[in-house]
């Protein structure tokens, strides 16, 4: 059976088309996705990610556990910050991605994708042996709206939101009576806040952020937007970009992974060895030389031989072009400014590999 | 008169129109085109290239994926609206004016015609 976010009803006023996506049926665009993009990176866009995963890990080896199952380095996370994680399995192909925040001492949010919530807690729980920890899976509990754009932060400021925060800093907020959690953190390669609500508040806070935004030109937005965006800044997509077959160093996730994490952690051999020589794939971005859409699952040729996939592909409209991402084989001669082909209705189109992101990342805000 | 007093549809939209040449106009329905949403890409036949009924003879992709569109009735092309091909976001603006696709001259007999609606039962068909 398809799911209702807490605001699916607000979706179906608003008019959006919508699309089941990962078993919830979710608003794929209001308007024009182009339009809603463009209001993302000019303005200010309110998007309903609810369908995402919340997971509270709790109890005195939280810590311990938290070390065991990503590759990044827990111990160095401090109260009230997050990490972008990866859940790797034995032969570190990857489970899921992941944000992990700190909420205090022995405490800490998982936030996940929404299609791999039950793999995500299959792994976990099989992992906790042995550890005094908790896994409570609150994902039916609360609304994550994600306010993302340029406009986000004096926008949540006018709503008397303390939003003195970096990036990747999440704080408990209160509005109107109800606790928020208020994360500097996003999908869009935009400033922005991710808020995490109670179910029975989302509405409410739904139409204030909206009233509120009015000024600053705010619109809703829907998943096909949230696609071209994440994808113009080269963030991943799970299902898409990554999978059970694919390291992160594969992923080109390289730089999120700490080499000098002394703690044992799941696919760690492998993925410190792959750290030194690299994997037998490796994760390209490209940009189309002619009008050309590449689409997931395309083949990509070069020198007149197959050489991998495309794993995203869509138009940029920031840029104007077509882009997308690949896994190639490893080889040092396709590299950025080699020239490769996209198979595209029996036929072969040029792309050249470029560099990643493909528009400029405006998410890292210091205070 | 309206044009789409005038149209036939295919249940898989498109719309044929007869010219006062004895040609046709195949486009893309409106009602095609808005649950597409916005059109980026638009991939057209050569002129003189013949195509039977339901074959694909053109490829349109929105921002979200591809699809293919498919002939109403047996044809061959004798012209392509090569404009719209360099603009295909007009196609979002109007499906008929500026944003017909080919037309052809029919190669195949008129009872091609026949499990194609009228806009009004197409509109119908659709609810």
């Amino acid at each position: 059976m398809t799911k209702e976010t807490f605001l699916h009803e607000k979706h179906v006023q608003l008019g959006a088309k919508m699309v089941d996506f990962a078993g919830w049926h979710m608003p794929v665009q209001y308007t024009s996705i182009i339009e809603e993009h463009n209001t993302v990176r000019n303005a200010v866009g309110l998007f309903d990610v609810s369908h995402m995963g919340e997971v509270f890990v709790s109890g005195k080896d939280s810590l311990d556990f938290l070390q065991k199952i990503v590759p990044q380095d827990i111990s160095k996370l401090v109260y009230e910050k997050a990490v972008y994680c990866q859940l790797p399995n034995l032969d570190g192909g990857l489970i899921d991605d992941l944000i992990i925040y700190k909420l205090g001492i022995n405490y800490y949010m998982i936030i996940c994708n929404a299609s791999r919530i039950d793999e995500d807690l299959n792994w976990m729980v099989r992992n906790s042996k042995g550890f005094d920890v908790k896994i409570d899976n609150q994902s039916h509990n609360y609304s994550l709206l994600a306010v993302q754009g340029p406009k986000a932060d004096m926008l949540l400021r006018k709503m008397g939101l303390d939003t003195a925060q970096e990036s990747f800093t999440i704080k408990a907020a209160e509005l109107c009576g109800h606790k928020l959690l208020v994360s500097r953190t996003g999908y869009t390669g935009e400033d922005g806040y991710e808020v995490l609500v109670e179910n029975k508040f989302s509405e409410e806070l739904w139409d204030k952020i909206l009233e509120f935004g009015q000024e600053f030109g705010i619109k809703p937005i829907g998943l096909g937007a949230r696609d071209t965006l994440r994808l113009e800044a080269a963030l991943h997509l799970y299902g898409n970009d990554l999978d059970e077959n694919s390291t992160p160093v594969e992923a080109g996730l390289s730089w999120s992974i700490p080499k000098d994490k002394i703690a044992d952690y799941n696919g760690k051999k492998v993925i410190m060895e792959q750290l030194l020589n690299g994997g037998s794939k490796k994760l390209i971005g490209f940009k189309m030389l002619d009008k050309n859409i590449a689409r997931h699952g395309y083949d990509v040729y070069y020198n007149g031989e197959k050489v991998g996939v495309v794993t995203s592909g869509c138009v940029s409209p920031v840029l104007g072009a077509n882009i997308g991402l690949a896994y190639v084989k490893n080889v040092k001669d396709i590299c950025t400014g080699s020239v490769i082909q996209v198979m595209i209705r029996e036929k072969l189109h040029d792309a050249e590999v470029v560099k990643r992101p493909f528009v400029a990342k405006k998410n890292k805000v210091k205070i | 008169m309206s044009f789409t007093e005038n149209i036939l549809c295919a249940k898989s939209h498109e719309y044929l129109l007869k010219n006062e040449d004895d040609t046709y106009t195949v486009g893309l329905t409106d009602y095609a085109v808005e649950q597409l949403g916005d059109i980026v890409f638009l991939e057209l036949p050569e002129v003189g290239v013949e195509f039977g009924k339901g074959e694909v003879f053109a490829t349109v992709e929105s921002v979200k994926a591809a699809s293919e569109i498919y002939m109403p009735i047996s044809g061959k092309v004798v012209e392509v609206n090569a404009a719209l091909v360099d603009a295909p976001e007009q196609l979002n603006e109007d499906v008929f004016e500026n944003g017909w696709l080919v037309k052809i001259e029919a190669t195949g007999d008129a009872s091609e015609q026949d499990d194609l609606l009228e806009y009004e039962d197409y509109k119908e068909e659709l609810e």
